[in-house]
């Protein structure tokens, strides 16, 4: 089995959840995971786990540059601001899995881009140094920043359950 | 004692730490029981931010097979090669188009006598390069050119007797073209210009056509062709240019009428069809190699520029070359 080949069997799934966490579409998460490794399998890196990652942070950037422009579009073309979609709730512990998840969604957003890429890079399985040489941050400094990104991902989320306690408390 | 910095435990941990940095970090944690704690409580945190990521996690996809992907990539490599191949044909056309055909004129959209690019016709069939890929043809010395020699369709003066060298025209700047490099193409015999054509040598149409021979300047001319006009005016002119992978490209120039017929017989002409068409020249025309034009009109003249490339290639070159000559 080449190289590749195995890299993709390990970190396939680790790449579409990163891919994920950044474009909020499994689809198009697992369109450019493949994207990615198609990619490798062309260009042949040296340091493939690493070189597929930064890819993939390049292809969701991409991503997310378009849905903005798309989102502008449809403002214009709507003359108001765009509604989210209400999510139909199909089944009680359907709804509890997405509120959960939109709970650790907001509390991934409040972080600042760089802890968040790190923190995401950090779980998808990199090493210390890898993420440095992907984010050009410090070797010394990753720590630093992922006890910041920890710290204030649960941080955040407990402040929402626990405005959230206090509203179902009121109503 | 100095306790262990927060970030040192969360790298400790996460196993960003040398050998001896954590050797360090063992044997004060062994005799501390606040950095102890501290390192619970990190660990503890660890496992929550783990812990509430896990719950942004699509629903599990299928990979699709490695083999897919090795298959896409295939395509997509050779894909690339393509268009790295066509950007160094436009790279060399950006030299120059001779001719009063100069790029200030295809890039002034707002003239009023220029509609643009008018021509994007498929299955132009222009003379096959078959010498190109017949390594028998590829002799090192010099051979003496190989034109069409139709003999009742020749031009009543004989033809010079033409030599690669004199086929090379004087500007082609060519540090990097050599003689061996050029292969002459046989003209398909399928594919006769009406009319009476003459192939002179670079000089020969230079004199006659007044020093007004389309061409791209740094690309080999391997043939070049003349058809007579009524007295006082311009010729209809065919060059025909070799590109370094051997497809020959032509510059066409003349009289709108008689080029937008020339093209029609050629368009008309399928060598497949014709009875005595050379095995050789259907097996090189494959789909991936039928002719493409992109043709300007000025006047009552017209420019064409043929070849083997996809239309949009043609396009994007021409649209380059415009650029570029705009950009001086």
């Amino acid at each position: 089995m080449d190289e590749l080949e195995q890299l993709y069997q390990t970190t396939y799934t680790a790449v579409v959840r990163f891919l994920y966490r950044k474009v909020w579409d499994a689809e198009r998460a697992e369109d450019l995971a493949q994207e990615v490794f198609v990619r490798a399998l062309a260009h042949r890196p040296e340091k493939p786990r690493a070189w597929v990652f930064a890819v993939a942070a390049n292809l969701a950037r991409d991503e997310a540059r378009a849905a903005v422009r798309r989102k502008r579009h449809l403002i214009l073309l709507k003359g108001d601001p765009v509604a989210l979609p209400t999510i139909e709730p199909a089944a009680d512990t359907l709804v509890e899995h997405d509120e959960r998840m939109a709970a650790v969604q907001e509390a991934l957003s409040a972080l600042t881009p760089r802890d968040r890429e790190i923190l995401l890079l950090w779980d998808a399985g990199l090493s210390y140094p890898e993420i440095a040489a992907q984010t050009g941050l410090a070797l010394g400094a990753v720590g630093t920043t992922l006890a910041r990104a920890r710290r204030r991902l649960v941080d955040a989320h407990d402040r929402q359950h626990a405005t959230k306690g206090s509203h179902a408390a009121h109503s | 004692m100095r306790h262990i910095p927060e970030e040192e435990l969360h790298a400790y941990l996460d196993q960003g730490l040398s050998r001896s940095q954590c050797v360090e970090i063992e044997s004060h944690l062994a005799a501390c029981p606040s950095c102890q704690a501290e390192r619970d409580s990190i660990a503890a945190l660890r496992d929550r931010t783990t812990a509430l990521l896990a719950k942004l996690a699509p629903p599990r996809g299928f990979p699709p097979a490695f083999e897919l992907l090795r298959r896409r990539a295939t395509i997509e490599v050779s894909a690339r090669r393509r268009r790295t191949h066509i950007a160094a044909w436009a790279a060399s056309l950006v030299a120059a188009l001779g001719l009063g055909w100069t790029a200030n004129y295809l890039l002034m959209p707002g003239r009023s006598e220029s509609p643009l690019p008018i021509v994007s016709s498929p299955a132009l069939s222009a003379p096959p390069t078959q010498v190109a890929s017949s390594p028998t043809l590829r002799s090192r010395r010099p051979a003496p050119v190989r034109t069409r020699q139709a003999s009742q369709r020749q031009s009543p003066t004989p033809s010079p007797d033409l030599s690669p060298a004199e086929s090379l025209p004087p500007v082609v700047p060519a540090p990097t073209l050599e003689l061996t490099s050029i292969d002459i193409p046989r003209t398909d015999p399928d594919l006769e210009l009406e009319g009476m054509w003459r192939t002179l040598s670079w000089d020969g149409a230079q004199a006659e056509a007044g020093a007004q021979l389309p061409h791209i300047d740094g690309l080999p001319v391997v043939q070049v062709q003349l058809q007579a006009a009524e007295r006082g005016k311009q010729p209809l002119m065919v060059v025909a240019q070799q590109l370094s992978s051997g497809e020959v490209i032509r510059t066409i120039e003349g009289p709108m009428s008689d080029v937008s017929h020339l093209l029609a017989g050629r368009t008309m002409t399928d060598p497949a069809s014709q009875p005595g068409g050379s095995d050789s020249a259907r097996s090189i025309r494959g789909p991936n190699h039928t002719d493409r034009t992109m043709a300007m009109q000025r006047g009552d003249r017209m420019l064409v520029i043929t070849g083997a490339l996809p239309s949009d290639s043609l396009l994007a070159m021409i649209r380059r070359l415009n650029a570029e000559m705009r950009s001086k």
